[in-house]
């Protein structure tokens, strides 16, 4: 019950990106408002999905030979986790990067490289929309 | 002359935004017909303002917005949504995505005149300090 009051208040983001030091830069960027979880791998992100659902995914698109987009459509065809609102930050900037991104179930997609604050209220903003859509439908 | 980029997938509509712009004839009107065609030109036109429809093929309006909103090199075109959805729910979610004017079809010339104006005179920190009060109030709703 306090846990989920805590979560109640909290964020909980899984951010995939196979860069270790990915996880410390944005624990920096977005401070102790979030609860923060790495996976390092597509396999790692999946585990993580099928033990416990976040509030929002961020994912880089380029995960060594990995894609990211695998994972988009990876959540988007899982039944219990479709819904999840999921954030492309990528260094990745073409217009078919981007286009090939919102194609594979992304709702975001950020450039790197990003402002802090920017990035706060993007995550905020795009879980915010993602609940309304949600009670809507 | 400043350059306005109309995005909207129906050639009727496109007609109307035109003519309503061009009453003026203060701006320059460049087309594009669905999402993808609209976010290649905002990169090639370099518009000083976007015009966004929210229902068209191959990338929706409020993606477009996010998709140059997430990128320093657009994050801060002037946007505007014109779309024939009025529910409120749907005025928050372009909002939320960070478009700086949702208006409604039908509209008026003038209502759509004065929106380009108010939006080409937004700055970053404009932006930002919408942004905030939207979180804020998102977050006293909850």
């Amino acid at each position: 019950m306090v846990y989920e009051l805590q979560r109640l208040r909290t964020l909980h983001i899984l951010l995939v990106d196979d860069d270790p030091d990915a996880y410390i830069r944005i624990q920096q960027a977005i401070g102790s408002d979030f609860h923060l979880y790495h996976a390092q791998s597509l396999f790692q992100a999946r585990q993580h999905l099928i033990e416990y659902v976040p509030d929002i995914v961020i994912c880089e698109v380029k995960l060594g030979k990995e894609s990211g987009l695998e994972l988009c459509r990876f959540i988007r065809n899982t039944p219990i986790i479709h819904h999840l609102p999921i954030m492309l930050l990528t260094s990745l900037t073409t217009l078919q990067d981007k286009i090939a991104g919102f194609d594979a179930g992304a709702d975001d997609y950020v450039v790197k490289p990003y402002d802090a604050r920017h990035l706060i209220a993007r995550i905020r903003l795009l879980t915010r929309m993602k609940n309304l859509e949600l009670q809507n439908d | 002359m400043k350059k306005v980029l109309v995005i909207d997938d129906n050639p009727t509509i496109v007609e109307l935004i035109k003519y309503a712009v061009n009453l003026q004839s203060a701006y320059e009107v460049i087309v594009a017909y669905d999402g993808e065609e609209g976010l290649k030109s905002v990169y090639a036109e370099n518009p000083d303002c976007v015009i966004i429809d929210v229902k068209m093929p191959r990338m929706d309006g409020y993606k477009l917005v996010r998709c140059l909103r997430g990128d320093t090199r657009t994050a801060n075109i002037p946007l505007i949504i014109l779309s024939a959805m009025t529910r409120e729910e749907d005025q928050m979610t372009g909002l939320l995505s960070g478009v700086d004017e949702y208006l409604t079809k039908p509209f008026k010339p003038g209502a759509l005149n004065a929106a380009i104006e108010r939006v080409l005179l937004l700055t970053p920190a404009d932006r930002q300090r919408r942004m905030d009060y939207l979180l804020q109030t998102h977050a006293e709703r909850e």
